[in-house]
């Protein structure tokens, strides 16, 4: 079930990129309503609205019929937050999220596979966490940029899903009491992912839940990077060299690849 | 026509498209010239470095002089000059768009932000020049 709603939501967005003829830097779509193809409840799809109308990197949202499907679009502009990481050198790699209808499908895919507590690490907007939340897992939230995470403090009033400004690589992450959680990495392998996933590898690896933890790592087929020799979508030797076991691949719609034809490939693992 | 013959003909005609790049460069070159002009001049150099291995000075003196001409012209004009006042404008060009981009804070309409998205993209291509131009200094240390 989950597979088939991260093909149709994939299916949504290549209808909704071929027509889109805005100006924005950023945008994404969010159904009106639970449907065939969308069986989400009505109450988790009304709180991913929630998280966009109050989140001020979108600007701009309008009403549209995509492949039969009536959906919410919204335009955004994270130029600001990029510009910011960029002078001064607070992340490892700027911020870009992927969609907010994909941060679900893929917590919820986390919550089938038996975890019940998400980090979400280099977290952005939190949209990972937030989703976390909304489908009742307990949720952290780890980023190293204070205008992110101060974004962040303004989305939390909805549903808390625990901020932390903090160098994910070097936080105690046994204040969180953690049972069966699964770590989220927010950025590609290679812009950055693999240095901050051995961080946080090396940070808990000696924790009672190490061996209860599962992982998800956002990849990329793009030839502009180095391919991974063990592959992976640029993750495989770091999946290797920690011992960890692969679980599933799914594909599904970022920001960054909104102009391009593969989606972002998202490797779920688990330490073994 | 002769190798030899071909091969001259060849670097002439790449010698001249250079010279036509190196004419052109002002304070004001875009983006897309920029790398053009570069791209050519890691083409000569790479042909002047294979053409000097495979050439002896006995049999083709005349294109090895040709050669030996091209070279200080890169060395000379470009790598001494142009190439650092290259690198200077996109340093300060980025400085001051940054500095706009900073400045400009309060509510916008959606047309003011998607007219300042276009300068961020402008920034960013400028900023992948830059990060291109410096590869290119870190080959001549």
């Amino acid at each position: 079930m989950i597979e088939q709603l991260a093909k149709n939501l994939v299916s949504l967005k290549k209808e909704f990129a071929k027509n889109y003829d805005g100006k924005s830097q950023m945008q994404e779509v969010i159904p009106i309503s639970t449907s065939d193809s969308f069986p989400i409840k009505q109450q988790d799809l009304e709180l991913l609205h929630q998280f966009a109308t109050k989140n001020p990197i979108y600007y701009n949202s309008y009403e549209q019929t995509i492949d039969n499907t009536k959906c919410i679009v919204y335009e955004g502009d994270i130029n600001k937050y990029w510009l910011n990481s960029i002078q001064h050198g607070s992340s490892n790699a700027p911020f870009s999220p992927t969609w907010i209808m994909s941060a679900y499908v893929a917590v919820l895919l986390t919550k089938e596979l038996g975890y019940s507590e998400i980090i979400d690490i280099g977290s952005g907007d939190g949209r990972i966490a937030y989703c976390a939340k909304v489908l009742n897992m307990e949720a952290y939230s780890v980023e190293l940029d204070e205008q992110l995470v101060d974004l962040q403090k303004i989305l939390v009033t909805t549903l808390d899903f625990h901020p932390f400004c903090s160098d994910a690589t070097t936080f105690d992450y046994s204040s969180f009491n953690l049972n069966h959680p699964v770590f989220f990495i927010g950025g590609l392998a290679q812009m950055g992912g693999v240095a901050l996933a051995t961080g946080v590898i090396d940070k808990i690896q000696s924790h009672d839940f190490w061996k209860t933890t599962g992982w998800v790592f956002a990849g990329t087929y793009s030839q502009k990077y180095a391919p991974d020799p063990k592959n992976e979508a640029g993750w495989g030797t770091l999946i290797e060299a920690n011992k960890l076991g692969k679980l599933q691949t799914i594909s599904l719609p970022t920001v960054w690849t909104f102009h391009e034809t593969d989606e972002t490939p998202y490797i779920f693992a688990e330490s073994l | 026509m002769s190798s030899a013959d071909e091969i001259s003909s060849m670097f002439d005609s790449e010698s001249q498209k250079l010279e036509n790049f190196l004419s052109k460069i002002s304070d004001n070159l875009g983006i897309s010239e920029i790398i053009e002009t570069y791209y050519q001049v890691m083409n000569v150099t790479s042909m002047i470095s294979m053409l000097k291995q495979q050439l002896d000075s006995e049999n083709h003196k005349t294109l090895l002089d040709k050669i030996n001409k091209t070279e200080q012209v890169i060395l000379g004009k470009f790598n001494t000059e142009a190439h650092p006042k290259i690198l200077e404008n996109l340093t300060n060009s980025i400085q001051e768009m940054t500095k706009i981009l900073q400045s400009s804070s309060g509510e916008k309409t959606k047309e003011q932000i998607e007219n300042e998205s276009q300068l961020f993209e402008e920034l960013r291509k400028k900023m992948s020049t830059k990060e291109f131009v410096e590869q290119y200094d870190k080959g001549l240390a």
